[in-house]
């Protein structure tokens, strides 16, 4: 697969300076900084919103900026799609025109995206004849998605989409944004500030400080960067999973889940059998054992092998494999103590309590 | 109840607010987005070029329309000479000064409506296919619909009570020219005291029914609600 986008370019504000360059594959890709590291002007280059002072922009082999030969294509003549942070629905138009807004404006032969299939796969139908303020924040970035993807643009740029929703919110649209990801094949650059979102979503991540392009590499490699700390620092990390509900046993309190080839038990909940939900679970939340935990109340115990062993300042950050990447945080002395090395056979300890359900 | 020349004296100043406010309003949308939205060099001097009815003496204001429209000033001879029409001493030229006057009125207005359009979504429409013009038909304006149409009402209203620029560029013409304040000027040279009072009690009306039809406006997009305002 060749690079979709290719660009190198220098940006400067007083007091800042932007400068990239880097290939984008397909696929999505996050680009990830604390805030103020010029991940929002990075994308409004690419977008056409902002013009760069130097370097070249091409997408899929088109030219959109090039400062040598004078070239800058407006962003309506760019086929690339904006989420933008706010939803920036337009208040004066019900759902139903908002997402038909961009899709009339898209010639009649390049539209490969039916609103139909958006209103399908974002489950919009119910929401068609309403206008954006009577939408909760979730349905409006549903919504603003389904409208960028309408044009049947060759890239979409997200600019941290779900940092205005709740934690429950956020496990549904990750869901929608991976949905997309599956069925549309539209390459995504995602902005994002949350390692969780990154590691759920993203394929390859540019790591941005104070505009300079710190790493460009898969997340687990990325996120052991030391710029990446700062951000971390601040943040709960939590585990984002997809989970189908297998069974409920309401006697004893749990509804057995089933994530790859394990079962989880969570607690009770009402939600049918069959049904995939998403479920949280903070890194901090999880106990690490070296060897098997025996007559201990937590109802999972689960077999992972450590792959990744990250030390973020006051933090550790293991990355263990179970069918799914899972991040436990624990104490630079507890990683002293269990003498945790990577590639090593763990158990991770996890109360059905501290499972949250998030939708 | 109102004699005939005053019945026309209605008509004419309808005829001459509604054509004015009609022609000004494109100019004054055009100049006020330029004001808010472009960063051309010279804002400053299209600003006061555009205010300088607003501050002049309309007497004057209506001497420049003379100079222009008269048959040899540019825009009169052409039209004399291309199309044989002479527009001094016309209705048309009234409302050429009721507009004239007006476009400060109506530029500052929508320049205030203007602004108050979140210019991300305008980014929006932008990236979603829409060029700048498609934008500000189908977002910019219907946006900013209720403050244009705050200042069409203004505009409409000063043109009503147009009278120093109008009288030189129109005169006072029964029949032709002669919109209420004309009339009523007329009215006070000869003395005659009950047709002003008629003509006051006129006005009054229009004005009356000018601001009710606006707060009626204003309250109808209010029961839609204006969520973009706030947020």
């Amino acid at each position: 697969m060749g690079n979709v986008l290719n660009l190198r370019l220098r940006k400067s504000y007083p007091g800042f300076e932007l400068a990239v360059s880097a290939s984008f594959p397909s696929g999505i890709v996050a680009i990830f900084g604390p805030s103020g590291s010029g991940k929002t002007t990075l994308l409004n280059c690419v977008a056409g919103l902002v013009s760069p002072d130097e370097g070249e922009i091409s997408l899929n082999g088109q030219t959109l900026f090039s400062a040598a030969k004078k070239l800058d294509l407006p962003p309506e003549r760019r086929r690339i799609g904006y989420m933008f942070q706010d939803s920036l629905l337009f208040p004066h138009l019900t759902v139903k025109e908002n997402i038909h807004y961009g899709y009339r404006l898209t010639p009649p032969q390049m539209r490969r995206i039916n609103p139909s299939k958006l209103v399908e796969l974002l489950e919009l139908g119910p929401l068609m004849d309403r206008r954006p303020e009577s939408l909760s924040a979730g349905e409006r970035q549903r919504v603003v998605l389904a409208r960028a993807l309408a044009t049947s643009p060759n890239l979409l740029l997200l600019d941290e989409p779900l940092a205005s929703l709740h934690t429950g919110i956020k496990g549904r649209i990750l869901r929608y944004l991976k949905a997309v990801d599956r069925e549309l094949a539209i390459p995504m650059i995602y902005v994002s500030h949350s390692i969780s979102e990154v590691l759920t979503l993203a394929h390859k991540v540019l790591i941005l400080n104070r505009g300079r392009q710190v790493a460009y590499d898969e997340p687990r490699r990325a996120l052991s960067q030391p710029a990446v700390i700062p951000a971390v620092d601040v943040e709960s990390l939590e585990n984002l999973f997809d989970v189908e509900v297998l069974e409920h046993r309401p006697s004893s309190g749990i509804t057995l889940a089933r994530l790859g080839e394990t079962i989880l038990a969570l607690p009770h909940l009402g939600q049918e059998t069959g049904k995939v939900i998403s479920i949280a679970i903070r890194a901090s939340d999880i106990i690490l054992a070296s060897a098997k935990p025996e007559k201990i109340s937590a109802r999972n115990i689960l077999k992972a092998r450590t792959e990744e062993i990250h030390s973020l300042g006051p933090r550790v950050l293991v990355q263990a494999h179970l069918d799914q990447p899972w991040l436990v945080e624990i104490t630079p002395d507890a990683l002293a103590n269990l003498d945790l090395r990577e590639g090593q056979d763990v158990y991770l300890v996890v109360k059905s309590s501290s499972i949250t359900i998030l939708d | 109840m109102l004699s005939s020349d005053e019945f026309q004296a209605l008509r004419l100043s309808l005829q001459v607010a509604s054509l004015g406010t009609l022609l000004g309003l494109p100019i004054a949308l055009a100049i006020g987005w330029v004001l808010v939205k472009s960063s051309i060099r010279g804002k400053v001097v299209l600003d006061t070029l555009v205010s300088f009815p607003l501050v002049l003496p309309p007497v004057i204001t209506g001497y420049f329309l003379l100079l222009m429209l008269g048959r040899n000033g540019p825009i009169g001879s052409f039209l004399h000479d291309a199309f044989g029409i002479d527009l001094v001493f016309t209705w048309v030229a009234a409302a050429l000064a009721a507009g004239l006057v007006s476009l400060p009125l109506m530029v500052r207005a929508i320049e205030v409506a203007i602004a108050g359009v979140d210019p991300r979504l305008e980014r929006a429409a932008r990236s979603l296919g829409a060029g700048p013009l498609r934008t500000i038909a189908t977002v910019t304006i219907p946006l900013a619909y209720r403050g244009i149409l705050a200042a069409a009402l203004l505009g409409f209203a000063r043109g009503l009570g147009e009278f120093g620029a109008t009288i030189v560029v129109a005169g006072n013409i029964p029949g032709q020219t002669q919109t209420i304040p004309l009339a009523m000027f007329t009215d006070l040279q000869a003395g005659d005291d009950g047709g002003a009072v008629r003509l006051v009690v006129l006005s009054l009306s229009l004005a009356l029914i000018s601001l009710s039809i606006h707060h009626v406006l204003v309250r109808r997009r209010g029961l839609l609600r204006r969520p973009w305002a706030t947020s």
